[in-house]
Formats: C-alpha cells, structure tokens, sequence
C-alpha cells in the first residue's frame, strides 16, 4: 500500500473531522466535487453539513473563518491555489493574526494554501506564499516536504490554538509516495536532517528538500558529503538545528523557490550570519527563483526555479570557496 | 594534478609530451608541468590511448584538477589495480585518476596563476592571507596567532587555508614532539611579531676597538663592552634625537630623555634593563649601576622601574662570538645597536703603506625604516663608532 | 442616546485637550440608528459595530469603562492599550472589535452566526455597522453575498450620513438608492429615515424578527446626516449648508426629546435630569480612568502567538 501527499492531506483533514467535531472545512469546489485537488475527497459525504461550498470570494471565507473561530470552531479553509490568497491577504494578515494579540482571544484557523509551480501553470498557479505570511506576527507557517509530514503537520496544524497557513506544494501532490501514514512526527518548530553530511549544509523546505537531496547524491559522486536540512516549518525556523549543522560542515547554501528579496533564504542566512559568524568556514549563499513572475512555458519554467542540477553548480560553487 | 610534494598546491602546465589519439604506456611521460619548486613529468596511469587534454599550457591547475581523458580497457585498467575506487580517506586531498570523471565544477574552471614565479606559496594574495570567521574563531581558541601558522599549506580557493587544512595541522601538531614555552619566549615572541609589523632594515660599520680596549684596561671598575656602546649611543642621540623618535601617523614623537637599554641573557630570553638619562653620567660613573644591573637581571630580580621606557637598546652579541647580527628592535622603539665580537683583522696603514693587525668589530644599527633611512643611520652609526674610537670622551 | 452623546462630548472635548493619543470618531447624529440596533440585539446574539456606534455599543452592554479606558490608553481596558479609541470589543461576549478595513467586519459576522448554527443555536442573530462608503468595498460585497447564499440570519445596518470623510454619496455609488443593492443579493431591504428614533426602532425590530425567523439576511439603509467631522481632527466645512438645513440635518437626539415631550411621556426637567445623569456617570468613569497605568513596554510579553512554544523571540523586549 502506498500513499501519496495528497491522499496524506485528506486522511489528515477525514481524522480531524472524525476526532474533533468543531472542525469543519470551507473552501470553494471542496463539497460534492472533492477539491481541485481531490484533497476532501469524499469527506462531504462522509461529513455532511461540515465539508461545505464557498462562493469566490476570498476576503470573505477567511473572515468567516475568523468568526467561526472565535466561536470556538476549528475551521479548516482550503484556498484553491496559494495564489489566490493575495484577495484574502487582509483578512489572513490583519483579521486573523492580531486577533490574540489584540484581544487575547485565540484564532484556531488553518488555511491550506496548494503552493509552488507545476510545469505549464504560469504566474497565478504557481506561486509560494511562505515568506509573506512568516514576515507578520501572529502566523504559523508549516512547509512540509514529506508525505508523512503532510500528513502529520496537518493535524497538529489544526491542534494549534494560532492561525495556521499550511503551504503544501502541488508538484508533490501526486508524485510524492509514502509506504504508510507515521504514527508520531517531530513537533513544529523542529527541522529535520534529511541527509547527513560534513563538507556543507543546504537548508531548503517543501520541495526543494527533494531537489537538494538529489544534488546531494551528484556531489556524493565527487567525493562531498552535503548536508540536507529541512525546514519543515519556516515559522517558527529552527535555527538552533541549523546552527547546529553548519557548526559541523563551515558551508551553508539555502535554497528556496520563492523570489530573491527579503524571504526564507534570507532570513536563514541572516541569522547563520549574525549569530553563528564564527561557524563560516566561507560566505554563505542562497539560492531562489529568479526575480520575475513565473514563466508559463516548460522552456522557461524549468530554468526559473532551482533545481537539482543548479543547486549542485551553487553547492560545488560553496565547496570550493 | 596528482600532489607533487607535501606543500604543493598547484602546476603550471609547461608542455603536452605526447598528442591527442597517440597511444601510450603505464607510467610513460604525457605531461611536463611546473611547481613552485621544480619542473617534472607527469605519467600515464595506464598504457592507454589519450583522447582529450582538458588542460591548456601554461595555465596552473590545482591538486586534484582533470587534465585529460585515457581511454583504456577494462584490462588494461584492472592490471594497475585501478579499477578499485580509492578509498574514502580523510587527509589527503584527491588524488583520482580521470577515467570517467566529470570536469564540471572540478576545480577545472578555476585558474590559479601564480605571479611571481618560485614562491613556495600560490601568489594570489588575497586567497592565501583570507582567515575565514570560523578560522578566526578557532586561532582566538587556542591562543595562536597567524604567524604561528605561516606554514600551512592551503587546499581552499586560491590557495587559502581552510578549516579544514587548520584542523589536520593542529591534530598532525598534537602527534609531533613538543616542549612547553616559557613565559618569557611567549612574551618575547609577541615582541617580536609586533615589531616586525614595522619595516626594518640594518646598517654596518666596521670599528677599530683598539682605543676602546686600551681605555678599558686601566679603567677601575672595568666598563662592560656594552657600556661603551650605551654611552656611545647616547652621547650620539643626545646630540641629535631625530634618528629614535617614534612615528606615529604622520608626527615623528622625539624621545624625552637618554634612557637606553641593553640586553642581557637571562634563562629562556632577553631582558633589557635600561639606564636613565646616560648621556648625563659619565661612563665611570655609570659602571656601578651597570654592573648591579646586570646582576639583577640575571637573578631575574629586576625592579620594575629597571626596566621600560627606554628609547634605544643596545646588545652585545659579540659576547656569544657571532661578528654580524641583525637584532630586532623592541616594539616601542625605532633603533637597536649591535656590537660584534672583535677579530684580529688587517687594516691598510695608509701612512706607512702597510697592513697592520687591528681589533675590529662590526658595528650594527637596525632600525625602523619608516623613520629613517640609510644615510641617517649610516650619520648615527658612523658618529658611534667615533665616540667608541676616542672613550675618553666618554 | 443620550449617555452616547454625551460620552462623546467628553470625548471631543478629551481630545481638544490633548489628552487622547490618536484619532476620535463620534457618532454625533447616528445616535438613534445605532441604539435600535443595540436594542434588538439580545445577550447571545453577536454585533460587529463601526467607529460611530458609542449608542450601540451601550445598548448591547457594553461597559462605559470600556470606552472610556479604550480612549484614554488604560491598560486596564479590553485591549490592554494595544488598540485605541473605536477599536474595541469582547469577542467572547459576541461584541466584535473592529479592524480598520471596512467591510472586513461582515464575513466574521457570518462566520460566528455560522458556528451558532453549528451548535445548534437557532436563537442568535447578528448585526453589522456599516456607512455608505464602506459598501463600495469588495469584502462587503463579498460578506453580504456570503450571508445571502448560507441564508444566515443577519443584519447589516447601512448609515447613510451622506459622506464617507469628505466624499459625498454621488462620489460612492451611481446605484439610485443603496438598499436597491439588496435584491442583487437576495436580501430583504428597509428604507429608513435615521433622525427617527421610532423609525429606526421599528425597521431593527422587523428585521430582527424576519432573521429570527430564518428569512435569510436583512439589509436596512437608513438616511441621515453626519453631525460632526470624520474625525475629531477634521472640521467638516464641505458638508453642503443644504444638507445641514434640510430634514436629514436634523439632530435624532433633539427630534426624540421634542417627541417625548410633545407625547407627554417625559417633561424638559426628566430631560435634563438624565442628562445630568449622563454627565455625571461619564466624569465618574473618566476621573477614575485617568488613575490608572497606561501599558509598561517592559513588562508586555511581545508575543503575537497563544502557543508560546512556537513564538521565536517572544517574551524579551
């Protein structure tokens, strides 16, 4: 038996259903038609009354979301494509994370938000929102790379008692294979070493996790030893397992899909570089998507994003410095 | 690149031996290059025939860099045991032979072009005197210095030392014999890597000791050699303070008064215990506290207010038989003077156009050359050594 | 109404003095719109109100402490200082603070009407506080659309004070009439004259009842003047004189006195001994919050999360 990434989310999202009966999903396309994606898939009919159609209108599910949540509800809203959460960006921002702060009233929401670019499906399909929503106060922002993480991230992700936006990433969907669903994870706030290395650390989250690993294995053939870390959660951001891992390798590459300025990658290396200066056995790097939207043809797209093969030319560029 | 030699970075390719698609034998001379110490062949791993040279002449290429491609049997390959990957070692750099290996990010595309040819470091400067934070940070650790680690060799980007070269030095360091330095060589040693920031340079004058030694055979108490020199020294400078004044920025700070050092042996270094205001005392006068101080010094008893704030040192290295030294001055100071030991030597009688035996020794005076220059020091030495040829003046 | 306006006069007069940090937004003029909204609503039921909505406010139980606190920074009051004069609220009592955004209001609305029904709650209603330039918004649009299609039971109260800060209604909407919006929606509408105390009431009361009674949303557009400037800090001069002297100009305070003395049900003395009663409880609640400690920047915990396991860096200044 073997499951994928999406079918993790569902399960994840059919168990909450099935144990907490304030959670509820609101999203558009997720009642009868299962979800854009099939991620509820099923559980309208399995759930009747709690798996229900929004209009298109972004702004306006959140904030019933909001609402639902200070009334105890534990709303899970599936956006139809992280993209599209900019129209809602107010709500998310302003509504949902400030309502602790401002009224010590807690805000349980999470927002499923299908990240990240699939070959063909150009600006508006294709975008990862995570360092927008981990620069304002008040959010938890989950990127799982793993199907078991998908799986287990989603559950504690509707656990927590905060705002939650959940980037999942929709190259993963369906080609990201599990044997079996994990029956404990590490908590969130925790990376994990996803490969063991001592000549230099990458740290990535969602799917470049699998994008450096194979740059990993190209560099084992020459002889290097590279580190993986991922993320898994980019807030909070475990800097304690980053540090810890570049205090053993001196070289740092992090690598992130989304645009150069001001993001995940940035925020690694300031840290590394402001706390950990005396690790660096040589300046450390990043690697991003270039700084324009993302292109629409295959040509272009595979050539915007980091992949395997630019992530080992940034790495060997790391080495040898 | 195979490595040419412990401390061997990197070669210059100087010819190619043999041509693209010649067959050769194992061990057979393809490619000559050149290091920082010699000229050599390098061989065929293989009998084998080539098919590409990736290396350009006269371009450097670093241990470990594909120079070119062999095609070869399987056989062939088997028979020098090169079919076996090479082990996983740590501690020496790659040493890989090319069959089958991708250039890409080898180090191929960076060139290493030393500028000046027969220095046993790889020249690009910036890459070789680049200390990494981490590095930084492990030297502060264990109290080193960079002068403590001039001698290792860099695998890193141009030539520098990575932390991982550091480590291996300091674990091969821990395998080596050592002895714990005293206190005394810590602190010399730090005089003089603080001193040697400065540009130095040495004066020599040969002198006639025969006045100076006829002086000292009827002196009662006898003088130290070195006292002459002190004596000397600060009648000279007292005369003229320009030559040991300090430059700090652009203001050249003239000594306050003649307080002159010289250096004694003491155990495990030097010390320098200073007379005050020498060129205010006589030269009979001053041996008493010349002599007690030589005495302190040796017991290691010296007062505090003995030693420090001199403007001048002068030594006496001509007690161990050496006749030319180039003494470092300390730190805070622009002039050291040294005395050689004397030798029977002949000097040209221009009166009687004949040779006649002398004592003479070598006078020296290393100094700071930011202060002054040659004919400066060359005035300062050459009025010494007058004042050391007439002593009754001193 | 009365305590509204007066609470808001000391306001005015607060801020004046330099002794409010921020802005002051009065309700001077809505003050009848607003108390029937706070009168229909019942303990339970949830009221998201705007920022001139003091008569309201009171209505639906809302401590003058609050206000007053809220005001005048006391880290005593709901918001712990963290938010300032209209931006207020007790969420867990149904009474929602607002964000700045408008329109953005309505959807929570829903949201918590939503959750009601999810427990079974059949009883509760909802009503939301808007003016006429907040419905050009797309988040009310979006809201009221959202309401119609869940046929949630709320009412959005539209004050139609003819400006939204400066910009008069030919400059914010080319509809004939907001409540026509209704039907685009598939909302019930009410039109009515907001300086009628006795309007306002009855059009609140039959739009509580249609909600109680599952008709879906109700949209209630009520006509009326702003008396005072957007703000404290703006004078208002572009308020057209004809409006100012027209009947939609009127004062829904004077026009209710004059009512109930002109039905004999109080006298001018009953009058101003309220609002003697009035004067005194606001100083009361102002003397005794100008006591208290604002927030001590060193003390706060500087952490946005409830899960402080999960905050990086909260707790340290």
């Amino acid at each position: 038996m073997s499951i994928t990434y999406i079918e993790a989310i569902r399960e994840a999202q059919a168990r909450a259903l099935a144990e907490d009966p304030r959670v509820f999903i609101y999203g558009q396309d997720i009642g009868s038609f299962g979800g854009a994606f099939k991620a509820t898939k099923n559980l309208a009919n399995d759930y009747p009354g709690r798996v229900m159609d929004a209009p298109i209108s972004e702004d306006a599910i959140i904030g019933l979301g909001v609402g639902a949540a200070i009334e105890g509800r534990r709303p899970i809203i599936e956006m139809q494509y992280a993209d599209f959460s900019t129209v809602a960006f107010n709500q998310i921002v302003n509504q949902a994370a400030t309502l602790f702060w401002r009224t010590n009233v807690p805000c349980p929401i999470t927002i499923r938000l299908p990240c990240g670019g699939t070959s063909g499906s150009g600006p508006f399909h294709s975008q990862t929102m995570e360092s927008i929503y981990a620069h304002y106060p008040g959010l938890v922002v989950m990127t799982p790379a793993t199907v078991e993480d998908a799986y287990s991230m989603l559950l504690e992700a509707v656990a927590i008692d905060d705002p939650v936006v959940f980037c999942e990433h929709k190259l993963l969907y369906y080609h990201l294979k599990a044997d079996k669903l994990p029956n404990e994870a590490l908590p969130t706030g925790k990376a994990r070493i996803a490969r063991q290395g001592r000549d230099m650390t990458i740290v990535a989250y969602s799917a470049m996790v699998h994008e450096a690993l194979a740059a990993a294995d190209e560099l084992a053939t020459e002889g290097s030893q590279v580190e993986v870390v991922d993320l898994r959660s980019v807030k909070p951001l475990d800097t304690d397992t980053v540090m810890a891992s570049v205090a053993r390798t001196g070289r740092l590459l992090c690598v992130g899909e989304s645009w150069p300025w001001g993001g995940v990658t940035a925020e690694v290396i300031a840290r590394v570089a402001s706390e950990g200066f005396g690790l660096l056995d040589a300046p450390p790097q990043r690697l991003n998507a270039k700084d324009t939207p993302v292109p629409y043809h295959p040509n272009l797209w595979a050539v915007h994003r980091p992949t395997a093969r630019s992530i080992a030319v940034a790495a060997r560029n790391v080495l040898r410095k | 690149m195979p490595q040419l030699g412990e401390s061997i970075a990197e070669a210059a390719i100087v010819s190619f031996l043999v041509k693209t698609g010649e067959t050769v034998e194992a061990d057979q001379d393809i490619i000559e290059v050149e290091t920082s110490k010699a000229t050599l062949n390098l061989v065929a791993p293989c009998r084998g025939r080539i098919d590409t040279f990736a290396a350009k002449l006269s371009e450097s290429y670093p241990v470990g860099a594909v120079l070119g491609y062999l095609e070869a049997t399987a056989e062939d390959i088997a028979r020098q045991g090169l079919d076996v990957p090479a082990p996983e070692g740590d501690g020496k750099g790659p040493e890989k032979t090319s069959a089958g290996e991708s250039t890409e990010g080898n180090g191929g595309g960076k060139k290493v072009e030393p500028t000046v040819r027969g220095l046993p470091v790889p020249a690009n400067v910036a890459g070789a005197s680049y200390m990494s934070p981490r590095m930084k940070a492990r030297i502060a650790e264990l109290g080193l210095h960079a002068a403590d680690l001039a001698g290792i060799a860099g695998s890193g980007a141009a030539g520098r030392v990575t932390i991982q070269d550091f480590e291996k030095f300091i674990d091969k360091l821990e395998k080596s014999f050592f002895s714990q330095a005293s206190t005394m060589r810590v602190a010399v040693a730090d005089a003089m890597r603080r001193s040697w920031t400065r540009p130095l340079a040495t004066v020599a004058l040969p002198v006639c000791f025969d006045p100076m030694l006829a002086h000292r055979k009827v002196c009662r108490p006898k003088p130290g050699p070195a006292l002459y020199g002190l004596r000397a020294l600060a009648v000279a400078l007292a005369e003229n303070r320009a030559p040991a004044g300090r430059l700090i920025g652009n203001k050249i700070v003239h000594p306050p008064a003649m307080d002159i050092g010289f250096a004694v042996e003491a155990e495990d270094g030097v010390l320098v215990p200073v007379i005050r205001n020498a060129d205010k005392t006589s030269l009979q006068e001053l041996v008493a506290r010349y002599d007690e101080l030589v005495e302190l010094a040796r017991q290691r008893k010296l007062p505090v207010e003995a030693t420090g704030g001199s403007i001048a040192t002068v030594t006496n290295f001509g007690t161990f038989g050496l006749t030319w030294a180039t003494p470092i001055p300390l730190p805070e100071q622009t002039l050291v003077l040294g005395m050689g030991a004397a030798r029977r030597a002949p000097h040209w009688d221009v009166a009687n156009g004949k040779f006649i035996p002398v004592m003479e020794a070598n006078l020296t005076l290393s100094f700071d050359h930011r202060v002054l220059d040659g004919g400066a020091a060359g005035r300062l030495l050459a009025r010494v050594a007058a004042l050391l040829q007439s002593p009754e003046r001193l | 109404m009365l305590l509204a306006r007066v609470l808001d006069d000391k306001f005015a007069s607060l801020y004046r003095a330099g002794k409010i940090h921020g802005g002051v937004f009065l309700g001077r003029g809505q003050e009848a719109l607003s108390v029937a909204m706070g009168m229909v609503l019942r303990p339970g039921d949830v009221f998201a109100p705007l920022i001139r909505d003091a008569a309201g406010r009171l209505a639906f139980g809302e401590p003058i402490l609050d206000a007053v606190r809220t005001y005048l920074g006391s880290a005593l009051g709901p918001m712990r200082a963290r938010e300032g004069n209209v931006h207020r609220g007790r969420p867990k009592e149904g009474l929602l603070p607002m964000i700045s955004h408008l329109g953005a209001m309505i959807s929570v609305v829903n949201g918590a009407l939503l959750a009601r029904r999810f427990k079974g709650d059949t009883e509760a209603i909802g009503a939301a506080s808007i003016g006429d330039g907040a419905t050009s918004t797309g988040a009310f649009h979006e809201a009221l659309n959202q309401a119609a299609v869940e046929k949630l039971p709320l009412i959005v109260v539209v004050a139609n004070n003819q400006y939204a800060y400066s910009t008069p209604t030919e400059r914010q909407f080319a509809c004939r009439s907001l409540a026509d919006r209704a039907v685009g929606y598939g909302m019930e509408p009410q039109t009515v004259d907001g300086t009628d105390l006795g309007s306002c009431l009855k059009a609140l009361g039959r739009a509580a009842e249609a909600a109680r009674n599952g008709r879906g949303p109700q949209l209630i557009v009520a006509n009326l003047l702003r008396l005072c400037g957007h703000g404290e800090h703006d004078d208002a001069n572009y308020v057209l004189q004809k409006l100012k002297s027209s009947p939609l100009g009127r004062d829904c305070l004077k026009v209710a006195e004059e009512e109930l003395q002109c039905r004999n049900w109080a006298d001018a003395n009953t009058i101003a001994a309220w609002r003697g009663e009035s004067v005194q409880k606001v100083e009361e609640a102002v003397a005794m919050v100008q006591r208290e400690p604002g927030p001590d920047p060193f003390k706060e915990n500087w952490c946005a999360l409830a899960s402080k396991h999960l905050s990086e860096g909260g707790g340290e200044v």
